[in-house]
């Protein structure tokens, strides 16, 4: 093998070709650290929220008529407008709430409760009966909330609530909740009657995203807003009939619709963001690195045309020459890797203990050396070929 | 000389265009990568308000439990401390002659009922805040004037509205005098804000509003209209109990009046120094309402400047910056590239050069001749780029037009760019035009 000469050869060009490791090595770096921060990004994106988003749409009632002053009035139209959604067809079920999946900041509301003088806080609701079936949950302990148990009095300070299966984990361990009384800290006094599962709703960064109370009321105050879950398919033909109906029913008001995928994209576009920036770094990077890795190589040829000649004047074959530019970039890759892993995890510490991040993955080296092998032999092939077809006869001649 | 220079290195340029597009196509991908991630990572950064967010201050009591702070996220301890106060220290806080300015305030929906000839009523959220509030935040005016402090004792029936709200309701013209009606009563129209688009809503803690109000209400209306804050509030556990009896009279003015935080309470001070008197009388305020049964926690109230409470709030996601470190070493990357192609191009030159420093150019002449043609590069590499990044800034900025975030460029970060383009250019070039230019003209002239 011509291990030797090839390595005397690079050490007379340090520059040159150290210059080609140091690249390598950043670009082992900075990819294997964008895949990092893709993979965490998609982790977040791909996380199940337990609900059958596709279909679940959140109707507005923005009401402006002076009769809605009257809250029994606001209740009469919430109720007719849940009889009117719920005979559309295509709809499967309707709920009032001022619940909304994938909402982020806007109005998903929290409380503070307390349970034996510890309190806690949660995720709080107010819905009508249908919110778990609108969701796609189920009751894994005790009972659903029903229509009785709809209490509208605003002065209210006891009645049955539900409670998310995580939630009475971790307040309950393995015991049950139900039968149990939750005071708030307006002097309610709440039992559970029941447990739903699954539940994740991200809270502005707080650690509540699993755990949720729900009592039966009705929201007539802002908007009163609806959860409707439609048949896979029906959305289109849903969303149109929806507005008409509700102002035909009911024209003091406004009526606005979102599906729960626009909430959804909307909570995500920073990851959106994140990811399409990190792909285009890492696809532009390895193409850069691989145009620099062809142009030296493609220099090394030019300058070395008359040893080349010798060589294949002295017998050596085609193949001798390919493999000779070959071997000498693999050696210059495999040192750019090694460098590059060490560089790639003292990026990942440097990131993580400046700003946050996650640890790296050794797995994401290994592939980004790979990726780099790949990109050397392809970026070489080309001059490497140009080297082989330089012919001997240039060996005679003196300039 | 330099025109000299300039023009040898353009004749260089165009001589192996191939080249040159790979060498010129490098530096424009690095510097648009580099200036699009560090404009947006200084977007988020960089101070709101230049000059006046280390005056402002937000002021925050710890009025919570004693066996335990205010919500925190588990990670950090930021939120230890609620967000917001009562009214009723709101009006205790007021009486201070500290800060030069004060304002107190939140944000509630409220109905607004246009003329039903050019719209439909409508939900809109109003800030309800007094008149220190525009002064302090700098807000533009198109037409009129904020009102002023006598508006707000008099309880004068007054409203700011923005050029969004003065184009959909007042067709765009100068509406000074004209009249709102919103929820059940009528304000007079003072002033229209010009349009206004901040990076993020930097006057309010808690609502992380997508784009700045579009109605302004004096804060005694609020009370009037029995209006409360739609969109945070929290009580603490030891005031837990079914609203308290205080012979205030409505259920309103009793809930008005109990321990729920709701305000949002900023101070301006002529000078930073006026922190520590101020901290003072906040302290000894809180040390007086704890003989009274109020404040159970360690005494620990928070002022805290403009700039930090937008650090403090979290809201700067922490892959800015990764996404600007990384930015920038894909820059250092074009730059070995080019580094690498422009040493092998210039060496090739080897007899040429000869030739020039066998006829008397000094060393100097060849070295500087080099750096131009690298700075060349560097220049119309700097160029592209540049275009390219307002391109991906406006393609991200309509992304994530749905937070609110307006994207652009502003002088500082051009000159950033001009600055990284021309760095990346010289630190490419000057070992090649070293190398070249040590050249030894025997060697090369022999045959």
């Amino acid at each position: 093998m011509e291990i030797g000469p090839i390595v005397r050869a690079l050490a007379r060009n340090k520059v040159r070709f150290g210059l080609i490791v140091v690249q390598i090595a950043i670009t082992l770096a900075v990819v294997a650290n964008a895949v990092n921060m893709i993979l965490v990004e998609r982790a977040k994106m791909l996380r199940p929220s337990a609900f059958d988003e596709h279909n679940i749409l959140s109707v507005i009632s923005e009401r402006f008529a002076a009769t809605f002053n009257d809250p029994n009035y606001s209740i009469a139209v919430v109720e007719s407008d849940l009889r009117l959604l719920r005979a559309i067809p295509g709809v499967v079920a309707v709920t009032n709430t001022q619940f909304i999946p994938w909402e982020g900041v806007g109005g998903n509301r929290s409380n503070t409760f307390i349970l034996a003088n510890r309190d806690f806080s949660s995720q709080y609701y107010d819905v009508t009966p249908g919110f778990l079936d609108v969701l796609g949950m189920r009751i894994v302990e005790g009972r659903d909330l029903r229509p009785t148990d709809i209490d509208d009095n605003p002065n209210a300070s006891a009645g049955p609530v539900l409670i998310s299966r995580d939630l009475e984990r971790y307040l309950f361990g393995n015991g049950s909740a139900v039968g149990r009384l939750l005071k708030d800290h307006e002097g309610g006094m709440w039992t559970v009657v029941g447990v739903f599962d699954p539940f994740y709703q991200p809270f502005r960064g707080f650690p509540i995203e699993h755990y949720c109370v729900i009592r039966a009321r009705h929201t007539a105050i802002y908007g009163g807003p609806y959860l409707v879950r439609v048949k896979p398919g029906a959305m289109k033909s849903v969303v149109q009939m929806i507005t008409p109906r509700l102002l035909a029913s009911n024209d003091g008001r406004n009526i606005a619709l979102k599906t729960i995928d626009e909430y959804k994209n909307e909570f995500f576009t920073s990851a959106h963001v994140i990811i399409g920036a990190m792909t285009s770094v890492i696809v532009l990077i390895i193409l850069i690195t691989g145009v620099g890795i062809a142009g030296v190589t493609s220099f090394s040829v030019t300058e070395r045309r008359r040893q080349i000649g010798t060589r294949r004047a002295l017998g050596a074959t085609k193949t001798a020459v390919i493999r000779y530019f070959l071997l000498e970039n693999w050696l210059i890759t495999n040192s750019g890797i090694v460098l590059g892993a060490i560089l790639a995890y003292a990026l990942n510490f440097a990131l993580l203990s400046l700003i946050a991040g996650t640890k790296l993955d050794w797995r994401y080296v290994v592939a980004g050396a790979l990726l780099l092998w790949a990109q050397g032999i392809i970026a070489t092939l080309m001059p490497a070929a140009r080297a082989a077809a330089v012919p001997p006869v240039i060996a005679t001649r003196t300039v | 000389m330099l025109a000299y220079n300039v023009r040898i290195a353009w004749k260089s340029l165009r001589r192996n265009p191939w080249l040159t597009t790979i060498i010129v196509g490098g530096i424009a991908l690095g510097i648009c990568a580099s200036t699009t991630f560090t404009t947006v990572r200084h977007m988020y950064v960089r101070d709101p308000l230049p000059g006046k967010s280390q005056k402002l201050f937000y002021v925050r009591l710890d009025d919570w439990d004693l066996d335990r702070p205010f919500m925190t996220d588990g990670k950090t301890n930021r939120h230890a401390v609620p967000p917001q106060i009562t009214y009723r220290d709101a009006i205790e806080l007021w009486r201070s002659k500290i800060p030069v300015r004060q304002t107190m305030g939140f944000r509630s929906w409220a109905i607004v009922y246009p003329d039903r000839k050019i719209s439909r009523p409508y939900y809109d959220p109003v800030r309800f805040i007094t008149a220190d509030f525009f002064p302090m935040f700098e807000l533009p005016f198109q037409f009129g004037h904020p009102w002023d402090r006598r508006a707000d004792e008099k309880g004068e029936q007054v409203a700011v509205i923005d050029d969004s709200t003065n184009q959909k309701l007042f067709a765009g013209t100068n509406s000074i005098g004209k009249t709102l009606h919103i929820k059940d009563r009528n304000f007079t129209v003072v002033g229209v804000l010009a349009p206004f688009h901040p990076f993020y809503v930097y006057y309010d803690w808690v609502s992380a509003q997508k784009e700045p109000d579009h109605i302004f209400l004096p804060f005694h209306s609020a009370i009037d209209m029995e209006q409360r804050n739609s969109f945070n509030s929290s009580s603490p556990a030891w005031a837990i109990g079914p609203v308290p009896n205080t012979g205030k009279g409505s259920v309103y003015l009793e809930r008005l009046y109990s321990e729920s935080d709701w305000i949002q309470y900023w101070v301006e001070f002529r000078s930073p120094a006026d922190l520590s008197a101020y901290q003072r009388f906040v302290d000894e305020y809180v040390l007086g309402q704890k003989k009274l049964g109020r404040f159970p926690r360690p005494l620990n109230n928070v002022i805290m400047s403009m700039r930090d409470v937008w650090i403090d709030r979290g809201l700067i996601q922490p892959q800015i910056h990764a996404m600007a470190a990384i930015s920038i070493l894909f820059l250092v990357i074009c730059a070995l590239n080019l580094t690498g192609l422009v040493l092998a191009k210039f060496l090739a030159r080897g007899p040429e050069i000869s030739v020039r420093r066998a006829l008397g150019a000094s060393r100097s002449a060849i070295f500087l001749q080099h750096i131009v043609e690298c700075e060349l590069a560097g220049i119309g590499g700097g160029v592209i780029g540049i275009a390219l990044s307002a391109g991906v800034l406006r393609y991200i900025g309509k992304l994530v037009a749905a937070q609110g975030h307006v994207l652009r460029f502003d002088l500082e970060m051009i000159a950033v760019a001009i600055f990284l383009s021309l760095g990346a250019g010289l630190m490419a070039g000057l070992y090649p035009a070293w190398r070249v230019c040590r050249v030894q003209p025997a060697v090369q002239l022999k045959l």
